[in-house]
Parts: C-alpha cells; sequence; structure tokens
C-alpha cells in the first residue's frame, strides 16, 4: 500500500495447465516436474511436481501473485527434480500485456502458451497456462470494460475508425464507459 | 468431432494401416464420407392442419422424407407409419441423419393421403402415384439444429395446378424436432504408452504412433484416431486421445491398435498390434495391467501371430459426456462470418479475361466469387442477423493511399453488408472503385478481425467468429500475420485462408498448423489452439471433395477448443 492507502500491485491469477515435448539432456523427462512463476524476487509460486506425465506434465494448479505495477512480465520455470537436485529445463516470459489485452474484459480468463527456452536459448518444449487479473471485489464498478471501439476500416489502413453509426452495429460490445474505475 | 490430431508433421502423414502409406488428407476425407465426424441426430416429425381429402373420416397421412442433392434431385431417405383419421398427426417412425457442419443439407418432406384400400399393404410397398398429395415442406438442417428448441414449424404447401409455376396454397404445418443421439456425447479419455518397442531404425531408435481402428464385419478396419509421432522412444507416453462411442460403435466394438514406426516416405513399419474393445482396454486400466502385442506373421501357408516382449498400458482411462456443439449452438451460440478479399495487382487486371477478378458477362462465377458463395452457403444459418463484416486490402481506393483494410462497401464509418449477396454486390462495386496494388499483407485484417472477436467476452461470450480470407499470393508480411493469429488464438476467432489461382502456396501451409509445428511468434508467444486452415482452391476444384468440406470440416472442432476451455477447465487449487 502507498501512503493513500492504494495497493501498489495487482493480483494476476495464473494457472499453470501443462507443458508439452520436455527434454533433459536430449532425452524425454520421465517424471517429477514443477513449475515456479515469479512476479518479482520475492513475490513467486510452485505447482505441485508431476509424477505421471513425463515428457507432457500437467499440473492444472492455480498459483496468486502479487504484480507490482511496474513488473512487465511474470517468469515461468520448467524444474525437474532429479537425484542430483533440482534443474531448470526450461523458461518462459508471460508478459503483462498479454494478459492485459486492449479490448477483452479486465478480468477475462486467457489462454496462453510459451516457447520454452533451456540454459543455453535452445527451443525446449512449450508450456501452456492460463491467466486473469483477480478483480478487488469492493472496486466501484467491476463489470466495466475497457472502452470499447469501432471496428470499421477507414479507406486507408489505421487503427479502426472510433465509433460506429447507429443501427450498423452487430452489439459486439455493450455500453459506454463512462467513468474509470476506482480501487479502494 | 472429438478426433484427436498431431501437432506434427509426421504425425499427420502418420496414417496407413499395415505399412501402406496413406495420406492424412484421404483418411480424413474418408472418416468424412461416412459420417465419422458428424452428430447424428433423430428427427421426429409431427404436423397441424392438414387438409381432410377423405369424404366421410379425416385424412390418414404419411409423411415422405428426401435428400436434395446438388444438382436438385430427390433421394428418398424415409417413410413414417400411416395415421389413421388424423389432421394433426404425431409420428412415431424417427429419421437418423449425420450432421455435417461443413454440408448444405437440404430436407424435403411430402405428406401424402393414404386411401383404406392401401392400409395393410407395407409403407414401404406403396406406390406415390397412387396415394393424394396433402403437401410439401423443405427446409435445411442447419435450420432446424440452430433453433433453441431443435424444432422448425415449416408450412406445407400444395400447388392447385402442377403445371403452373405459382398457386402455391398453405394447407397446414409441419414440425420438425431435431434430438442428438447420446452416442455422439459420450466421450472416452485415454492416456496409452507401449514398453520396449524394438528397433526398426538402423542407426537410432524408433519413432512411434498408434493408429486405433474400428474393426468391421466386412472389408479393412476404418482408422477412427491416431497419435502424435513420438522420436526416438522406445517407452512411448502419448498425449491423451479422445474417442467417441459414435466413432467406435460401442463399447464393446473390437479395435485394432497397431503400433507403426514412423518414416517420411509414408510407408511405416509396423512394430506390433492388439485387438481389443474399450471395456478390454478400461480392464487393462483398472487392473494396471499391460497387453503384449502381437506381430502377424507368415510361415509357408500358416498365417501366425508372433508374440512379442512389447507390451501397450492404458496409463489414463475415462468416460464423460461433454457438451457438443449442438448443445452449444442450442444455447445461443453463434458463428459470425467475416471475409476479406485480396485486391493486389498480382490477380491481373480485372477487365481482362485471365484475371482472377474478372466479372464474366455470362454469370459465370469467378474463384473469389465462388469461395464466398460456398462458405457463405454454408456460415449463414449460423448468424442470427446476417449481417457480415467485408474487406479488402492491396489496392489503392480512389483519391487514396494503399490501404490493407478498407471496407469493401466503400464505407469509411462501418464495414457490414446485408446477407451473402451483399458481399457479393459489394466485392463487384470494389472492383470498380479500387486500383490493385500491393503488398499482400494479412495482418491489418486478422488484427482488425481479432478487434471484433475481442469483444465477445464481454457480451455473454456466446458469438464466435470466422474470418474468410481469399487471396491470389503467397503473404509478404510473414512474422507480422504469425504474430496475429498467435495473439488472435485466445480469442474466439477461426481463420479460413483460400489460395486462388496458380501461385506455389507452400509457405502459406506454415500458417496451418494441421501442417506442421504450433505457429509461434517473435516473441516467443505459441498459438494456444489451431485456428487457421489453409487450402488452394485447385486442390478441390476438380476433385470430389467440395471447397467447402475440406475448408469447414475443422471449424466445429476449433470452435469446442475455445468454448470448452472457457467452460470445463476447473483447476486444482
Amino acid at each position: 500500500m502507498d501512503k493513500q492507502g492504494h495497493k501498489a500491485s495487482r493480483t494476476i491469477e495464473v494457472t499453470v495447465l501443462s507443458a508439452e515435448n520436455l527434454r533433459l539432456d536430449r532425452k524425454s523427462v520421465k517424471k517429477n516436474t514443477y513449475v515456479t512463476a515469479r512476479a518479482s524476487p520475492l513475490n513467486s509460486g510452485s505447482t505441485k511436481a508431476d509424477f505421471e506425465g513425463g515428457s507432457n506434465p500437467s499440473w492444472n494448479e492455480k498459483l496468486t501473485l502479487e504484480m507490482p505495477f511496474q513488473t512487465s512480465f511474470i517468469s515461468l520455470e520448467v524444474i525437474c527434480k532429479t537425484n542430483s537436485g533440482d534443474r531448470v529445463i526450461g523458461t518462459a516470459s508471460l508478459p503483462i500485456s498479454d494478459i492485459l489485452e486492449d479490448y477483452t474484459p479486465e478480468n477475462h480468463l486467457h489462454f496462453l502458451s510459451y516457447r520454452l527456452r533451456d540454459s543455453k536459448g535452445g527451443r525446449n518444449g512449450v508450456i501452456n497456462v492460463s491467466a486473469r487479473v483477480k478483480m478487488p471485489v469492493d472496486s466501484v464498478c467491476p463489470s466495466v470494460t475497457k472502452n470499447p471501439i469501432g471496428y470499421g476500416c477507414s479507406s486507408s489502413w489505421q487503427q479502426p475508425a472510433l465509433g460506429v453509426p447507429v443501427g450498423h452495429q452487430k452489439n459486439y460490445y455493450s455500453g459506454v464507459v463512462t467513468g474509470v474505475p476506482v480501487w479502494s | 468431432m472429438g478426433n484427436c490430431c498431431s501437432d506434427v508433421a509426421g504425425g499427420r502423414a502418420a496414417v496407413g494401416g499395415s505399412g501402406a502409406a496413406a495420406g492424412n488428407d484421404a483418411v480424413d476425407h474418408f472418416l468424412k464420407s461416412r459420417g465419422m465426424y458428424g452428430s447424428q441426430m433423430e428427427l421426429s416429425f409431427s404436423a397441424t392442419n392438414l387438409r381432410d381429402r377423405d369424404v366421410l373420416s379425416k385424412s390418414d397421412p404419411i409423411l415422405i422424407g428426401y435428400t436434395k442433392g446438388k444438382d436438385g434431385t430427390l433421394a428418398e431417405v424415409f417413410r413414417t407409419e400411416v395415421i389413421l383419421n388424423s389432421l394433426n398427426p404425431t409420428w412415431i417412425t424417427k429419421h437418423v441423419i449425420t450432421f455435417q457442419f461443413e454440408a448444405v443439407q437440404t430436407l424435403v418432406f411430402h405428406a401424402y393421403d393414404v386411401d383404406t384400400q392401401f392400409h395393410n399393404i407395407d409403407v414401404k410397398m406403396l406406390k406415390l402415384e397412387e396415394l393424394q398429395f396433402l403437401g410439401e415442406a423443405s427446409c435445411v438442417l442447419s435450420e432446424v439444429v440452430t433453433r433453441p428448441s431443435r424444432s422448425l414449424n415449416l408450412d406445407l404447401l400444395f400447388r392447385e395446378d402442377p403445371t403452373m409455376s405459382g398457386n402455391l396454397r398453405h394447407c397446414g404445418q409441419l414440425i420438425v424436432h431435431a434430438e442428438e443421439c447420446i452416442s455422439s456425447k459420450t466421450t472416452m479419455e485415454m492416456v496409452l504408452r507401449c514398453s520396449d518397442l524394438e528397433h526398426k531404425d538402423l542407426f537410432s531408435k524408433s519413432d512411434p504412433f498408434l493408429l486405433i481402428s474400428k474393426i468391421v464385419e466386412v472389408g479393412l478396419p476404418i482408422p477412427v484416431c491416431k497419435t502424435e509421432v513420438l522420436k526416438n522412444d522406445h517407452n512411448p507416453v502419448w498425449k491423451p486421445i479422445y474417442l467417441s462411442i459414435q466413432h467406435v460403435g460401442s463399447k464393446e466394438n473390437p479395435l485394432m491398435i497397431e503400433c507403426f514406426n514412423f518414416n517420411s516416405s509414408g510407408k511405416h513399419d509396423l512394430i506390433g498390434k492388439v485387438k481389443k474393445s474399450l471395456v478390454e482396454l478400461e480392464k487393462l486400466h483398472s487392473n494396471g495391467e499391460g497387453e503384449n502385442l502381437f506381430l502377424p506373421t507368415t510361415v509357408g501357408h500358416n498365417h501366425q501371430n508372433k508374440l512379442l516382449k512389447s507390451q501397450l498400458f492404458v496409463d489414463k482411462f475415462s468416460q464423460s459426456s461433454q457438451r457438443t456443439f449442438l448443445d452449444y449452438l442450442a444455447g445461443g451460440c453463434e458463428l459470425n462470418f467475416m471475409v476479406a478479399v485480396d485486391f493486389t495487382a498480382s490477380n491481373g487486371n480485372p477487365r481482362l479475361p485471365d484475371s482472377l477478378h474478372y466479372l464474366d458477362p455470362s454469370g459465370r462465377l469467378n474463384a473469389y466469387q465462388r469461395a464466398i458463395l460456398e462458405v457463405g452457403e454454408v456460415l449463414k444459418f449460423y448468424d442470427s442477423d446476417k449481417r457480415f463484416p467485408a474487406w479488402g486490402f492491396g489496392a489503392r481506393p480512389i483519391d487514396g493511399p494503399v490501404s490493407h483494410c478498407f471496407n469493401l462497401n466503400g464505407s469509411n464509418n462501418h464495414c457490414e453488408v446485408d446477407g451473402i449477396q451483399g458481399i457479393m454486390t459489394a466485392y463487384t462495386s470494389a472492383l470498380y472503385n479500387v486500383s490493385l496494388a500491393g503488398p499482400t499483407l494479412f495482418g491489418p485484417v486478422i488484427s482488425n478481425a481479432a478487434l471484433i472477436a475481442s469483444q465477445s467476452p464481454a457480451n455473454g461470450g456466446k458469438k464466435y467468429f470466422v474470418l474468410l480470407i481469399i487471396t491470389d499470393g503467397v503473404v509478404t508480411d510473414l512474422q507480422e500475420t504469425k504474430d496475429a493469429i498467435v495473439k488472435a488464438s485466445d480469442l474466439p476467432l477461426s481463420i479460413l485462408i483460400v489460395g486462388v489461382g496458380g501461385a506455389d502456396f507452400k509457405e502459406m501451409e506454415i500458417l496451418d498448423a494441421d501442417k506442421g509445428e504450433r505457429l509461434e511468434s517473435s516473441s516467443g508467444r505459441v498459438a494456444s489452439r489451431d485456428i487457421v486452415q489453409f487450402l488452394p482452391f485447385r486442390d478441390v476444384q476438380s476433385g470430389e471433395i467440395a471447397v467447402v468440406q475440406a475448408l469447414l470440416a475443422e471449424l466445429p472442432t476449433q470452435f469446442l477448443s475455445y468454448m470448452r476451455s472457457r467452460d470445463d477447465i476447473q483447476p486444482n487449487i
């Protein structure tokens, strides 16, 4: 909280779903993989280890992270428990911009997949997650979507023109935002 | 519609019974032609206020159903029983039909009054010319299944004078009701693995995949499902596969599970096979046991099965009833059609007959018009207001710079047109109002379609969008297009790309994840699902598979992959 009592972070829910084609030392991973999601050095969460999925593990585990407003991405690490200790199989970055899409509702559930890279930068499988911004229960206007815009193309390509003539609207969005929600 | 498909090119090619090579498209067509991907619908019929053709009693109606071919010919598919003395009959006879999303299935119904003298004759033996005609009605199956109640009221029409084209008279109503058969909804999820597979490759381990086929009484087993290819793995664990009861007939039906070593030539080596029903596979899972693979061998004239030490295990077996494509439609979901047309100069001067945009005075449609019409005619039934966004790209509108997304109707403000005919009209007028230019950029139209699709979740998430892009050339902004597609893969959107003309579209196939790996953006984000279908128009022009069917076949699966993920994900917290 800052001096005015405003929250200096947003709450992000990341559900770690699964990964595909994981390899360790050029061999398919057999078991004991887990994922750590890190929003900042002091703010991270980890899943339980998967014992059955082998190189295609699934976790389906929700991690809730407090994300400082100045932080631009969440780091995802897939780690394998081995006899010689924990080894990082691959890492990926989840940019916050992928969750805060321009035109979807604030708390929209996004399904996202990212390429995992090993310590040498080589491709090592894919991680699948879902993520959403957790809305404060006491927000003034929790159901407000971001300001919707028209979707007609003007004759030369640019961001679609603002406003759609009445009668030509397919009701792709409802209403107009008249204020900015205030978080208490 | 729940078949598993591999993510890798090898897996897509990995089909072929008993080592024979077979392309994936051939198998897909084979399955589709037998209704393997459709849902079984049971149609029931009733009527109200029929004409009374009997003097001393009421009519004794029978209903006869036909399917209408593309050429207009009728093929009889069912006859109901005769209901005695009723002008408001409810027939007991049901008609089971496979709903094929990708086809326009026109049904025609004729109602007749059966005279008393024919009441003891089997309905199949009745001669129609001896019956009294009560009226006819027709509909498209899609019209029935898109109704929330899955019931459609049709006016029965009767022509007073058969020699005249007009003079149609209303003579009652026919009510058609559709129910989806339960077998379409029951799905098995299985995780299969093998142990100790034999070496088939000279310098490396085998690259195994499984092919599951339904054993039928006559003829070769029918392939119903396949796994992905796992490289260099003697103890492979494949991704979950999904089989609906409808695919296999019943849980007791024997299935042939064949394990092949993948070869890029298409001649895959049979490693071994197992013959088991779903009931037996479930037992293997619950007992935690494996089943030894066998290899058919021939010693002289004797056919023997050589038992191998390799084993098949069922690591997971679960049965669930999932909401189907038709359930979502009944719940009010819609498919909204959008189209984008390539106006780049490589199409040729529209005033010359060799141009892909040539408007033939005889009325013969060009490739662009045919693609719009064929796709639109299927999709229009799933859009309630039938107003379609339509764009052009790669042209210079009058007094303006080259635009890579302009409204086909010429408006600066709105992009929608009324109906499929509205698209055709807007396309024709655009040809007279823009000058063809270039290059071929997809990014802007995909971003614009994604923008519209992104509004759907804010409105209850009942709309799913389908963008048809028709193009004559390879895309110039390949990476930007990939980025736009990857970003859009999280939205209720599918993209159909039709390639027209003689260009080499090899590069375009990269965009279709069926034919390669999942798309990856420049930032390392990967498409969360496959949303692109690409098809060169010439592939299907002369073949028996209509362009529409080849293009649209995967749409229900793509729709379900989006909708189910929003419905069903219940994480373990």
